[in-house]
């Protein structure tokens, strides 16, 4: 609109200039002295592009159109789910919360060096801790070949990571032992395990990283290892009545309710399983609660449960959530984990069940925009190359 | 006459204005060390010379590259809704701890509200609002993530960098990998660069490596802890693929993370060095050919 009265505008100029009186001429240059020209001059051309030039140019804008339809395509595939309705198969490292972080590494003997002739193998129960929670540590000597490698743990100490300047932490002292009590299922294994239960100790009140640093000697040789847990002492929620399911707006949603005490962003996820005790989907909440009762719903998107067909009924399990505070370290205040199955769903079909795909103002802005890059570098790709056809696009061929 | 030229010119100035609120920007996130001048866009000392092109209307998102990704998220989000609302969109550049701060925001904030920015900032980065309305999470087109370290990297797990910088603790590969869900990237592509040329470090560092971050990192390998990955002359280290096909050994990746280029020739490796070189050198070209 605004360019149209632009030209307008200018268009206007124009016919006025054309009514006004001509400035005065300058006066006529003198003839030549050398003779009429009888050729023009020759306007210089721009070089002509080389054959490998040119088959480079296109090779540059075949990709773009590639990237600009896989852009697209894959985006208009992608977001047919809400960003809080994820399937399972989407996110493979979020299945099961609550089982151990293992690691197998060298012998670390230096701050370069390592014995790859000593492996150990570490577990570590959680990573982020919610307040009274316990941690288990494990670790084990073994040769490449999975021989055991007799190992002694000298010292282990846990205490909170301070930033520069601030007063230490207290030091709690962890014994390790390989008795198959506590943390340890086996005795003479060769594993030993410590717990920890920061609630339980001089770090009770401590809001942040804690780290355990555990010295040992394996094969003759003194090596050392961290294990690191975030601990979060204060319960910034604490969940309220028994869990519920509703259908609604198409979707199957279980709803928890959570009594707020400190209000601000949480982000909360539980587990869906099918009937068959197989991971379905991941439904993740994200918005800003308000103090005092909050329903919080994970939702299993209508979509999702018509193209997967889980075996129903759908059961949520593991639930885990956090406050999360902006620009500041720890960042968040964790709620009280609900491990296992928390409810088991009475939807035996999908009577109700929408599929429709998501909608929504972010979808819609991201596909104009990406259908338009997409018709750009089609196009200007068929104007480069016309005798060529266009490469084939993902989903589908868009009209030109 | 005169009044006629005016009107011209306050009429060109209107076009252009509506017009300069629709572009494509080029951010580029920096990672460990910093070194850019925080709030100003222009400042590109921790990559090279600002006049290297690395693509359209390039933007330094500086951040200070030691203290937490929380505590330094809002650098992120304020750039993001500097450049990336509104009409304007952007292609994002990321190195190193850069991957993992933004994805941080991305799987934290991506979802939420944010005010649409006019793309001028002031002298902290904070840029003023257009309209006052707002839009649900930024227009981001795709992110190359140079030896992105999202997964982290082991030289935190032995303490070969300061414990007295907080970004270290992050770093530390179960910490990285259970801080936010890698896989929530609200359907943007993370484009993995992953450089192979690092000797220093081959002890600590599982499988390749670019002397600070590991291909399992680099290469966007999901799972709660790290693991070796090579190249496929490496005969007894599971290959890193290309692509976002499950790696040698079963694998997989995180969601919406594809490996656009593994370092077979071990060519490139961690730094920058003032001049946009090691991995970083390969983002830029394809920011050159690609964020247009």
């Amino acid at each position: 609109m605004l360019l149209a009265v632009l030209v307008a505008a200018v268009g206007w100029l124009a016919l006025r200039a054309s009514g006004e009186a001509a400035p005065a001429a300058a006066a006529p240059a003198p003839p030549s002295a050398q003779g009429p020209q009888v050729f023009g001059q020759v306007d210089s051309q721009p070089a002509q592009p080389s054959a490998a030039e040119r088959a480079g140019r296109r090779q540059q804008m075949i990709e773009h159109v590639q990237l600009t339809d896989h852009t697209y395509c894959s985006y208009l595939e992608g977001s047919k789910y809400p960003a809080g309705s994820r399937p399972m198969a989407q996110n493979p490292d979020q299945a099961y919360p609550n089982r151990p972080v293992t690691e197998m590494t060298p012998m670390r003997t230096g701050d370069r060096t390592s014995d790859p002739n000593i492996l150990l193998q570490t577990s570590q129960s959680r990573v982020f801790m919610a307040a009274n929670e316990s941690v288990a540590f494990s670790l084990r000597a073994v040769t490449p070949d999975g021989s055991l490698v007799p190992l002694v743990v000298t010292r282990a100490v846990a205490a909170g990571i301070m930033t520069t300047g601030a007063r230490p932490t207290t030091q709690v002292a962890l014994a390790f032992a390989d008795d198959g009590g506590g943390a340890d299922p086996v005795a003479g294994d060769g594993a030993y395990a410590a717990v920890l239960t920061p609630a339980q100790t001089g770090l009770a009140g401590f809001h942040g990283t804690i780290r355990t640093e555990v010295r040992y000697t394996a094969g003759g040789k003194n090596g050392s290892l961290i294990f690191d847990v975030v601990y979060s002492p204060k319960l910034p929620a604490v969940w309220a009545g028994p869990p519920r399911e509703v259908v609604e707006d198409g979707s199957l949603a279980f709803v928890l309710r959570a009594d707020v005490r400190t209000p601000g962003r949480y982000v909360v996820t539980g587990r869906i399983d099918d009937a068959r005790g197989r991971p379905f989907a991941l439904a993740t909440f994200n918005e800003v609660l308000g103090p005092g009762p909050n329903d919080i719903r994970l939702l299993v998107f209508g979509k999702l449960m018509h193209d997967g067909a889980p075996a129903l009924p759908l059961t949520l399990r593991d639930v885990d959530g956090y406050l999360l505070k902006e620009n500041t370290d720890p960042d968040r205040e964790l709620m009280p984990r609900l491990e296992g199955p928390v409810l088991k769903s009475r939807t035996q079909s999908l009577n109700g069940i929408s599929d429709d795909e998501a909608g929504g103002e972010e979808r819609a802005r991201y596909l104009a925009e990406f259908a338009k890059d997409r018709k750009l570098a089609r196009d200007s790709l068929a104007a480069f190359d016309p005798a060529q056809p266009l490469p084939p696009s993902e989903c589908g061929t868009p009209s030109r | 006459m005169k009044n006629a030229l005016q009107l011209a010119m306050a009429l060109c100035l209107m076009a252009a204005s509506s017009l300069a609120a629709a572009a494509n920007y080029t951010l580029w996130i920096n990672g460990r060390t910093g070194g850019g001048a925080i709030g100003n866009y222009n400042s590109f000392t921790y990559w090279g010379p600002g006049t290297t092109a690395a693509g359209v209307n390039k933007k330094s998102v500086n951040w200070d590259g030691r203290s937490s990704i929380a505590s330094q998220s809002g650098k992120i989000r304020d750039a993001l809704d500097c450049f990336c609302t509104g009409g304007n969109w952007c292609y994002i550049a990321t190195h190193s701890a850069g991957d993992l701060i933004l994805g941080y925001t991305l799987a934290n904030y991506g979802g939420s509200a944010r005010v649409k920015k006019n793309a001028t900032a002031n002298a902290s980065g904070v840029c003023g609002d257009t309209d006052g309305t707002s839009q649900t999470g930024w227009n981001i087109k795709w992110v190359r993530a140079a030896s992105g370290a999202g997964g982290g990297s082991e030289l935190s797990d032995v303490g070969s960098w300061a414990v007295s910088e907080a970004l270290v603790k992050d770093l530390k590969t179960t910490t990285a990998r259970a801080m936010y869900n890698h896989n929530t990237t609200r359907n943007v592509w993370f484009y993995m660069y992953a450089g192979a040329k690092g000797t220093a470090y081959s002890g600590i560092l599982p499988g390749q490596d670019d002397e600070a971050v590991a291909y399992h990192s680099t290469g966007g390998v999901a799972g709660a802890a790290g693991g070796s990955y090579c190249n496929p002359s490496d005969w007894l280290c599971n290959d890193l693929t290309l692509g976002t096909a499950a790696n040698e050994g079963g694998s997989a990746k995180w969601s919406y993370h594809s490996v656009s280029f593994r370092d077979d020739a071990e060519a490139y490796n961690h730094y920058a060095n003032g001049n946009w070189g090691g991995i970083v050198g390969v983002v830029r070209s394809a920011m050159v050919n690609s964020a247009l």
